[in-house]
């Protein structure tokens, strides 16, 4: 377990390290102008000084390249150009509003994505099934932003019951106790979460009813039909737990999904992620905090194959053990 | 909306369920044909892909008028539905009906053409790396690896900071270039697989050239997953697309595209939600049409007996 | 399940019944959130741009003096005390200001003249790089006689003497500001938690809102409202839904004809109508499109941007977007401007005339495209303008479908605001659509904007005509004589038309809408919530939120 677990560390490292050299040279195929301002740019030259440090176009591309990882390496992520302020900042207050939001859709999407799947298996080709089914086939083709102003219209301006975009409520969240933050944090949350889950849990829902019908189709299943055991306890303890393996599969899968999602999501619900961060960078032409946030996202996905990884293994011995004969 | 036009609308539709007669017909005849219309949407889908794809290619003649043209910016701005404009205007006074009929080739066009660059990159990787393995396989796996580890999006938002101006090409090519990382690991998955077999092992004793083998023998009997790929493919480049041009990088203003009809409208969805809606159900029910058909393709062929033994 | 729902329903009642008891009762409470549609960049006075910033921190900071409901610019005696108590002409040139002695900074100092000395050197400081700077030039020297008495110098006599001494500069403190290196006040720290003397002081910034508090021992009376919060919108719609939703309280201009019926159908919302101060134009860039050094290939050239305005149907264009709301400008001013009606006529809408004047200059369709060009050269163009305004977003579609038939291709780009100004600043643009919020008299604006003195700063495109400048310098001086100034100004404005530097677009009447509740309710069109600090919520009329402390 340990040598593999240290060789899928080394190679999530290595995976990192080259996706910020893709970014590196990704932005130095463009045009040079943007990053080093001319004369008479309003820039702050304090601005300017720690922009050229780190992409100085001035130098050798080796040079350049050192130079930017050893910024990185130090944390160092250069100075917003439209917020006056580090990137790191923003990216700080921006991340944990993102990762709530994952969380959230995440829960949203294994939760009721697993559960509709068992039970469109279980009650394989029957109306509920069609139905279902015929729902999951909408949700899955629907672009998300679009989804996401719809429920906003739906739910935020003709029935009030949620409220439109942000995170607390500005004006009393200060005043409420900690359960009271927490209920307004969840009231916020509820839109963006659910839209952005649902989308997912519908991808999740077809995926895992193949995969129970699978298992439902084994022989220790049709064995056990044959002893009388009810057909509920079969699906719930027999088929479930080797069907819910590879769902754990899909959670690697999940993750870019869910962070591209949250780009739209973010957008449209006016939640102060990373996503919305970068989209409204592009309007900015702010260079450091795109590639800021293109950098994040995929530590994050990284990080959460990662896991993923190691929860499988840790589910299944036979990956572990099969691992180790590879080359 | 004039006669010309609502006859060509006929056309359109009669054409759909023409072919999706026709198709289930034919396919009657086999096994795997049979299945493949026994899914739910099978027929549908053929039909919907159909008309779409009929409406796109007879744009100027499906239209009744000119996509860009502001048509009287004083009163037509921000029309509901009507006989004249059956999806009705939308904010610049444009008829949304003729906008979606060119923003199908715009959206489909882009589809088609980045999913092709996608499965032609997918596949030539993914053969190389199942034919070659070692250190071919490796180093190509590794980049695959790197591929799929930044989300998509994020990676051309930071290709569409860097150049300020996209053009279409561009877009093809970027939105191909960032897709074909999953092609790839089915291929190879399918070659490692195949390259065992005793034909492949015949026609190297035979003398035949790598090339030659991945081609004549090896990739034809990828196809099968490659079109359940592509099909499935296509619906997510035209979401990823309409995602783009709804951000503000995609197509640019004035060409319509499903993506940034929705962006146009998201302004007044309150006082004209058929601006918003229309691109957004056109968007859905593409996608779903290329969704069942690929799923059904899928059952199809799964349960398709071996047929490499036909090939050689 | 079921099992589930006990515990559950427990929480809920603990979250809504677990919030401390809103307590404010009386004359001081009250909570006012403004929709904002975007996000302020700076709140430093002399670097920041937006007019957000400048709501905002114009609650914060003080003037010397304050310019009264009537906008009068000409003399003194429009103007009201603020920091200054009282103030004297020593002699034609000199004028000496008397600080109140209450005054004080935030943080305990009083306020001295050593900080009005101190702004005025930050603010004609280079380093700084102010916008404000060549407003200022006519002041020769701002001393401290001694901690109350400032004295201003100025170079020359002109009847706006007083107005450009007290408006511009809103007063900083130097035991602050001193230690920060000049030429880093743009990013500086204290731009983001400004301490200054005005009736707010500030309390916190997030991304998503900021919000200040009344300062209770404002020495002008304390303020009535206790709290004031911005809240930050992707844009101006979103604001307008919020204001609809009852989750905003005001909003100073309402915009396109559709948001009219929405906001009247809220009961709980009331329109103010003021003098519009805005007007929005399309700018030409007459240098390269980079290199300011250089002349633009197509815009230096008078007869194509003739012909571009000439094209453009100005009064179509801002009844399609505007309805009843705005007219078209006949030149550049905001309705509130007497200049308005000094009888210039701006070039006419000619489409035949535009096509003449290109072809005629060089510009045909060689290649058979539908784009004009000439040289090798595409009579193609980018046309900036930025996320936050709906209308000029709408305005860049309508300009590039008129003008696509004049066979002019128009490219949009769009900017975050923060970015569009800097753009503009700095002459990255072929075309740009500016809107201003204006001073109240047209004599420093117009400088800033048409001459020479602009260059690099508020005269985005560099345009510059010395006869102009000789007939401005005319009009600037005739200001206390409203016949000879009105034929000066008339003669300005017919030179400005005939070059065409911009087209335009539109002048709204303004409209605010603020919520019911608050009492006492005046809005100056020049800075619309200037006299916040003066309004009240009586107390009978207190909502949930205005009780609620932080």
């Amino acid at each position: 377990m340990g040598t593999w677990l240290a060789r899928r560390l080394i190679a999530a490292v290595a995976i990192v390290f080259a996706v910020v050299t893709l970014t590196f040279f990704l932005m130095h195929l463009g045009p040079a102008s943007p990053i080093v301002p001319s004369a008479e740019q309003p820039l702050d030259p304090d601005v300017v000084a720690r922009l050229r440090q780190q992409f100085g176009t001035d130098q050798a591309l080796s040079v350049q390249y050192v130079r930017y990882l050893t910024q990185l390496a130090h944390g160092n992520l250069a100075v917003s150009f439209s917020q006056r302020r580090p990137v790191a900042a923003a990216l700080a207050d921006a991340i944990p509003n993102t990762i709530v939001l994952a969380g959230a859709a995440l829960l949203v999407d294994f939760g009721l994505g697993l559960l509709l799947g068992v039970v469109m298996a279980a009650r394989a080709r029957s109306r509920l099934d069609a139905g279902l089914g015929n729902a999951t086939l909408f949700l899955r083709s629907v672009p998300t932003f679009w989804l996401a102003l719809i429920v906003i219209l739906v739910f935020g301006e003709r029935l009030h019951w949620f409220p439109v975009g942000g995170t607390i409520d500005i004006v009393r969240h200060h005043s409420f106790s900690f359960l009271g933050r927490i209920a307004d944090r969840l009231w916020h949350l509820a839109l963006p979460a659910l839209t952005l889950g649902v989308v997912g849990a519908a991808g999740t829902a077809r995926f895992q009813r193949n995969a129970t019908l699978d298992a439902l189709s084994a022989d220790y299943v049709r064995t056990a039909r044959a002893k009388g055991v009810t057909e509920r306890r079969i699906v719930a303890v027999h088929a479930l737990r080797n069907a819910l393996l590879p769902a754990i599969t899909l959670f690697g899968l999940a993750l870019p999904f869910l962070l591209t999602g949250a780009v739209l999501i973010e957008t449209v619900f006016a939640w102060p992620g990373m996503g919305k961060l970068a989209a409204d960078a592009i309007f900015s032409r702010d260079y450091p905090v795109v590639l800021a946030c293109a950098l994040a996202a995929s530590v994050m996905v990284v990080a959460g194959n990662l896991a993923a990884d190691v929860l499988y293994a840790v589910a299944d011995p036979r990956i572990r053990i099969t691992e180790r004969d590879r080359a | 909306m004039n006669l010309r036009a609502w006859l060509a609308l006929l056309g359109a539709l009669s054409v759909a369920w023409l072919a999706a007669r026709a198709a289930r017909r034919r396919a009657a005849g086999t096994a795997g044909g049979r299945r493949f219309f026994a899914s739910p949407f099978a027929g549908l889908g053929i039909g919907v892909l159909t008309f779409f794809a009929v409406v796109a290619v007879a744009a100027p003649l499906v239209a009744p008028f000119h996509p860009d043209r502001q048509l009287d910016i004083i009163d037509l701005v921000d029309r509901a539905p009507s006989w004249s404009h059956p999806l009705g205007t939308d904010l610049y006074s444009r008829d949304l009906w003729s906008r979606l009929v060119y923003g199908a080739r715009v959206s489909l066009g882009i589809g088609a053409l980045a999913m092709a660059v996608a499965l032609t990159l997918g596949a030539a990787v993914g053969a190389a790396a199942g034919y070659f393995r070692r250190a071919t396989d490796v180093v190509l796996m590794r980049l695959v690896d790197v591929g799929i580890a930044m989300p998509r999006l994020f990676l051309l938002i930071v290709a569409a900071s860097v150049w300020q101006h996209v053009s279409l090409g561009a877009l093809i090519l970027i939105l191909g270039v960032t897709g074909w990382f999953g092609t790839s690991r089915l291929v190879r998955a399918e070659v490692l697989s195949l390259r065992e077999r005793d034909f492949v092992t015949a026609a190297r004793a035979l003398g035949a050239r790598p090339g030659r083998i991945i081609f004549r023998h090896v990739l034809p009997n990828v196809a099968s997953p490659l079109l359940v790929s592509a099909a499935l493919g296509i619906g997510n480049v035209m979401l990823t697309e309409a995602a783009l041009s709804f951000l503000g990088i995609g197509v640019r203003p004035p060409t319509a595209s499903w993506g940034n009809m929705i962006a146009d409208g998201a302004g007044q969805i309150v006082g004209a939600p058929w601006t918003t809606l229309f691109p957004g159900l056109a968007i859905a029910l593409v996608v779903m049409a290329l969704n069942a058909t690929g799923d059904a393709l899928r059952d199809a062929l799964a349960a398709r007996p071996s047929s490499y033994e036909e090939e050689t | 399940m079921r099992r589930a729902l006990l515990p559950l329903a427990a929480l809920c009642l603990l979250a809504t019944g677990a919030r401390r008891p809103a307590d404010c009762s009386g004359d001081y409470c009250g909570t006012l959130v403004f929709a904002a549609g975007g996000q302020p960049d700076i709140l430093l006075p002399p670097v920041s741009v937006s007019a957000l910033s400048r709501d905002i921190h114009d609650q914060i900071f003080l003037k010397l003096a304050d310019i009264g409901m009537t906008l009068n610019t000409v003399g003194d005696r429009g103007f009201v005390p603020v920091l200054a108590k009282r103030w004297e002409w020593r002699d034609s040139l000199t004028l000496v200001f008397h600080l109140d002695p209450r005054a004080h900074w935030q943080d305990g100092p009083p306020v001295t003249a050593g900080d009005v000395a101190f702004t005025f050197q930050a603010y004609t400081d280079p380093q700084v790089n102010s916008s404000s700077a060549p407003i200022l030039a006519h002041i020769a020297s701002v001393t401290a006689r001694d901690s109350l008495t400032a004295v201003f110098r100025f170079r020359d006599r002109y009847p706006e003497m007083f107005y450009d001494a007290v408006y511009h500069m809103r007063i900083l403190p130097a035991h602050l500001l001193a230690s920060v290196p000049r030429d880093h006040w743009m990013s500086a720290d204290f731009g983001r938690a400004p301490v200054g003397d005005g009736p707010y002081r500030f309390v916190t910034w997030t991304p998503e809102y900021l919000e200040l508090a009344a300062d209770s021992t404002f020495f002008l009376g304390r303020p009535h409202i206790r709290r004031l919060l911005w809240r930050f919108t992707p844009n101006f719609d979103v604001a307008i839904t919020q204001l609809i939703a009852d989750q905003a309280d005001a909003l100073e201009t309402l915009g396109p004809p559709p948001n009219v019926p929405r906001v009247q159908a809220a009961k709980q919302l009331a329109l103010y109508r003021y003098s519009g101060t805005n007007y929005a134009f399309l700018q030409f860039n007459l240098t390269a499109n980079g290199d300011t050094t250089r002349p633009h290939p197509i815009l230096s050239d008078r007869q194509v941007r003739r012909a571009i305005t000439m094209a453009v149907d100005r009064v179509k264009l801002c009844q399609s977007v505007w309805g009843d709301l705005a007219k078209a400008p006949p030149g550049p001013m905001p309705q509130a401007w007497w200049i308005w009606n000094v009888g210039t006529t701006p070039l006419p809408y000619d489409t035949t005339e535009a096509a003449r004047l290109l072809t005629a200059d060089g510009w045909v369709d060689s290649d058979g495209d539908g784009i004009r060009d000439k040289g090798g050269v595409k009579l193609s163009l980018h046309l900036a303008t930025p996320t936050s305004s709906g209308s000029r977003h709408r305005y860049a579609l309508l300009i590039q479908g008129q003008l696509k038939s004049l066979g002019v291709d128009i490219q949009i780009d769009e900017v975050d605001p923060v970015t569009f100004n800097q753009r503009l600043l700095a002459g990255l643009f072929d075309a740009a659509l500016p809107a201003w919020n204006t001073d109240p008299t047209p004599s420093s604006s117009f400088a800033q904007r048409w001459t020479r003195a602009g260059w690099g700063r508020f005269n985005y495109g560099r345009y510059a005509n010395p006869n102009l400048e000789r007939l401005l310098g005319q009009a600037t001086l005739s200001a206390a004589d409203p016949q000879s100034a009105a034929r000066a100004w008339r003669a300005v404005l017919d030179t400005l038309n005939q070059d065409a530097p911009g087209v335009w677009l539109f002048a709204p009447d303004n409209v605010a809408v603020v919520h019911n509740r608050v009492a006492a309710v005046t809005i100056r069109p020049d800075s619309w919530w200037a006299l916040v600090w003066t309004w009240r919520i009586p107390p009978d009329r207190l909502l949930d939120r205005d009780r609620t402390e932080r």
